[in-house]
């Protein structure tokens, strides 16, 4: 996955309306920190590099660089696991 | 046999698995439900199960596991989905898909349906159908493009056992072309009907020492596209499954009847009583029922499990197991290398030809 990529959550995943929590099949991904903004924006229209932008006025001061490798590290991994698709 | 005071319950249920009908179109010799099957007149109601989300769901309760029996000979399924979706609850149906048309699945899916979950009984049509005991294979294949249509996880369950292994590699490849979300491959467990067809089912060590590698590799290549998770053959491990992650702990299910129990083979216990939804609501179930109490924690377990650092992996193991395999449910799960009776895993694994296949009735 890259910057210009545009991921969506895989058929059967959705947030918890709530709770820091991914609802998968047969189980729940717990969602740490900004986890769970990242994941709300995933709509499959959205670019990476578009969510990061929103992702660095909400946290403002957050240095760019170690923002993309980390939204860049959640997504590969959830993609790795199947819940996200591009 | 219950325990003295109630063991405070810090726990809290991630799922229930409701079993809303024991009825099924397949007879499959390695069925989980008990041998005593729950009659369709004694059923709960509709009404009965939606008590029972809404109650599940403010217990903390996540996902819904709709299973049987076969869920879709529940005529009213849809009214179930909804209200358990409507709960908030996470809906996933484990199903035959014997009956499941393209109409009927667009309504379950309408009404809430998020998981779907398929099991194959082997990659030969007629070796396929002997195992289920009716002839479900070709169905169940042409059902997954329909299933595809919609905005649904499929999962593709493979169960394993002497009477397939060989063909593993088959088998899986034949899961990979139904390109699912997820692939379980599961060794039989043996309890409810397939104990009684343990013999038959019961893989040989050079099976399963083939199948490790198989799967491994299978994980490696498929990563990223299909999640797969395997379940190893108990009689042929070292250290216990923690069984439905730890006694009431976990885990909720609830039969046709109403009967809230710990787990599916709960009942082969002597001496436990079940406590039913009809009479309770599931907040008083989960903290209090005898049956959810017995094995809760760790009061119960023989010196050796209280001393070994793996209670807080296993919890102990399988109580059922321990019950079936040596009489007391308080002894140590054979499987435990460190159990006195770990030695008659050994003998089990004996292969037997000559016994006959018991099909689910």
């Amino acid at each position: 996955m890259d910057l210009q990529a545009t991921p969506k959550l895989a058929p059967g995943c959705r947030l918890h309306p709530s709770e820091p929590v991914l609802l998968v099949p047969e189980g729940t991904l717990n969602l740490a920190g900004p986890a769970r903004d990242i994941l709300a924006q995933i709509n499959g229209q959205t670019t990476v590099a578009t969510i990061i932008d929103q992702l660095l006025q909400q946290y403002s001061g957050a240095p760019r660089e170690e923002m993309s490798t980390d939204v860049l590290n959640l997504l590969n991994r959830m993609e790795q696991r199947g819940v996200l698709r591009t | 046999m219950t325990t003295a005071a109630p063991i405070p319950s810090t726990y809290k249920p991630f799922s229930l698995i409701a079993e809303v009908t024991h009825r099924c179109p397949l007879h499959c010799l390695y069925c989980s439900n008990p041998v005593e099957l729950q009659r369709a007149d004694q059923e709960l109601t509709t009404a009965d199960w939606q008590r029972v989300f809404q109650q599940a769901a403010q217990l903390g309760i996540l996902h819904v596991h709709l299973t049987g029996g076969e869920p879709l000979a529940r005529k009213d399924l849809p009214e179930l989905i909804r209200s358990a979706r409507d709960a908030g609850l996470y809906v996933n149906m484990i199903t035959s898909g014997v009956g499941l048309s393209e109409e009927r699945l667009a309504t379950l899916v309408d009404a809430g349906l998020e998981h779907l979950q398929l099991s194959f009984q082997d990659i030969d049509e007629a070796s396929a159908n002997q195992i289920a005991g009716t002839r479900a294979h070709a169905l169940k294949l042409a059902l997954v493009p329909v299933l595809k249509k919609f905005p649904l996880a499929f999962t593709v369950n493979l169960v394993v056992h002497r009477m397939n292994l060989d063909r593993l590699e088959a088998f899986i490849a034949l899961a990979e072309d139904l390109n699912p979300d997820r692939l379980e491959i599961a060794h039989v467990q043996y309890y409810g009907w397939a104990l009684k067809n343990r013999s038959l089912l019961m893989p040989t060590q050079k099976q399963v020492d083939r199948s490790i590698p198989i799967v491994e590799a299978a994980k490696e290549r498929l990563k990223g596209k299909i999640h797969l998770e395997a379940v190893f053959p108990d009689y042929y491990a070292t250290f216990p499954k923690a069984c439905v992650g730890g006694w009431g702990r976990q885990m909720v299910l609830i039969d046709p009847l109403g009967q809230a129990m710990p787990c599916h083979a709960a009942a082969v216990i002597p001496g436990l009583h079940f406590d039913s939804v009809r009479d309770h609501d599931l907040d008083w179930i989960w903290k209090f029922s005898p049956a959810f109490q017995r094995f809760r924690g760790d009061a119960w377990m023989p010196e050796t499990c209280l001393a070994c650092p793996r209670k807080e992996k296993d919890f102990g193991g399988c109580r059922c197991q321990a019950f079936l395999l040596t009489g007391d449910a308080e002894a140590i799960d054979p499987v435990c290398t460190y159990s006195p009776y770990h030695g008659i895993l050994q003998s089990l694994r004996t292969v037997q030809t000559e016994t006959l296949p018991i099909w689910r009735s």
